[in-house]
């Protein structure tokens, strides 16, 4: 990444959340390649962390706590059918929050999705890939290993040039690894690009690729040093297929 | 474990017994995080029983996720604040209310605390914390304010704010952005703590 090419005037308004899509995407696709501009956010989300201390003191009642114990009890009796939402209930949440943020063509996909309630339905009884009717096709990427909670969804535009990677459930790694997208094809791993995910374990990337995203049967993310490896050295957290 | 023995113990100490399914460790860090989690949650919606909703939200979600928690990349606190900022925006969005740029406010002066329940230690610490940060952020411009209100309560984005305040764009990037740099320089040793 060239140095003169740095988003920082941008990161006090990316760690605040308040930036525009385009500029929130310019940003997310900058910090997947740049240790310094990640280091300057992360001090500005540790100044957004202490704006908690200027809202005005409020006590709740005294009857939330019972509530709240009662409510933590009934989870963890329920645990793990009801306990999580699904993951279009989780996508439609995240791109609530623009957090991250997206590019504008990840955007735009998986706003497709998120009306296409056919893939939904199909989502939850059929294969693990899907071709929509408008010709985008949507992979899911399963959890393996210690990661066995994570999961993701794929989405490759309707050429097959474009693709949206969402993941969500993997544990945020620290400052000097990343994850990174493998695009899998006769055996060879190619580099589909390097990102993080949030504390709560949402994250998105823009892939990178050589050739058409459709050209690819196999799909991998692994744990790798950050700004990423020339061919994967670290553990697989998320596998999936054409 | 008696209670007293819990109140003893330090923030990832309490996240791991959490993660353990030890109910007493909940209801000490409910006790110590509870009036900020819902201070935030009824700044940004306006409406206590909604808040009071969001902060049941967050402590139970803290109960079934406490092993995603990483130390090494934020203190319990500011997990639990942006867990509590996210939920709060997103019901505030729901409800689809116009933003409403008198609707929030900020507290500048240190506040007379009333005791806390939790430890008196944590108790100590964020009341000190908090009055740090409200000194710096009074002496922020009341232009800069205003737009960090909107951004942080309302969560709305730059050009969102342009509008509801009929202001040019830039003059918003500028406020943002100026306001973010005074503060984190103001704060620095205090927010990397
Ligand atoms: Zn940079």
């Amino acid at each position: 990444m060239p140095t003169d090419d740095h988003v920082t005037d941008l990161l006090p308004a990316y760690a605040l959340g308040c930036l525009d899509e385009e500029e929130a995407g310019a940003v997310v696709v900058h910090l997947a390649s740049c240790d310094t501009c990640r280091a300057e956010l992360r001090t500005y989300q540790a100044t957004c962390g202490e704006l908690v201390h200027v809202a005005p003191t409020a006590t709740p009642s005294r009857e939330l706590k019972g509530r709240v114990m009662a409510a933590a009890r009934q989870a963890r009796s329920t645990q793990p059918a009801a306990a999580s939402p699904s993951l279009p209930e989780r996508i439609a949440g995240l791109l609530r929050l623009r957090a991250p943020a997206w590019g504008a063509v990840g955007l735009a996909l998986v706003t497709l999705l998120i009306v296409s309630n056919v893939w939904w339905w199909q989502r939850s009884t059929g294969p693990s890939a899907v071709t929509l009717d408008s010709g985008m096709r949507v992979i899911d990427m399963a959890g393996v290993g210690a990661a066995s909670e994570a999961s993701g969804t794929l989405v490759i535009s309707d050429d097959g040039e474009y693709g949206t990677l969402v993941v969500d459930g993997l544990p945020s790694l620290p400052a000097d690894r990343q994850y990174q997208l493998w695009l899998i094809r006769d055996g060879q791993r190619t580099n589909g690009g390097v990102f993080s995910v949030s504390l709560e374990g949402y994250g998105a990337l823009v892939v990178a690729s050589p050739d058409p995203l459709s050209s690819y049967p196999g799909f991998g993310v692994t744990i790798e040093p950050a700004g990423g490896s020339p061919s994967p050295t670290g553990d697989q957290v998320l596998a999936g297929t054409l | 474990m008696a209670d007293a023995d819990y109140a003893a113990l330090d923030d990832g100490t309490l996240i791991r017994l959490i993660a353990l399914a030890r109910e007493d460790a909940l209801s000490e860090l409910y006790d110590r995080y509870v009036r900020l989690v819902f201070s935030l949650a009824l700044n940004v919606v306006g409406d206590a029983s909604t808040a009071e909703e969001i902060t049941q939200d967050v402590f139970v979600r803290v109960w079934e996720h406490a092993t995603q928690y990483r130390a090494d990349l934020a203190g319990v606190s500011t997990w639990l604040t942006s867990i509590t900022r996210h939920r709060a925006i997103d019901a505030l969005r729901r409800t689809g209310a116009r933003p409403d740029r008198n609707a929030v406010t900020w507290a500048e002066v240190a506040p007379a605390e009333e005791p806390a329940v939790g430890g008196p230690e944590v108790a100590t610490t964020l009341a000190l914390e908090s009055a740090r940060v409200r000194a710096a952020v009074s002496e922020l411009s009341p232009e800069q304010k205003q737009v960090l209100v909107l951004a942080y309560f309302q969560g709305l984005t730059q050009s969102q704010i342009a509008e509801a305040l009929g202001m040019p764009l830039g003059t918003v990037k500028t406020r943002v952005r100026l306001a973010m740099q005074h503060l984190r320089a103001a704060l620095g040793d205090l927010a990397l703590a």
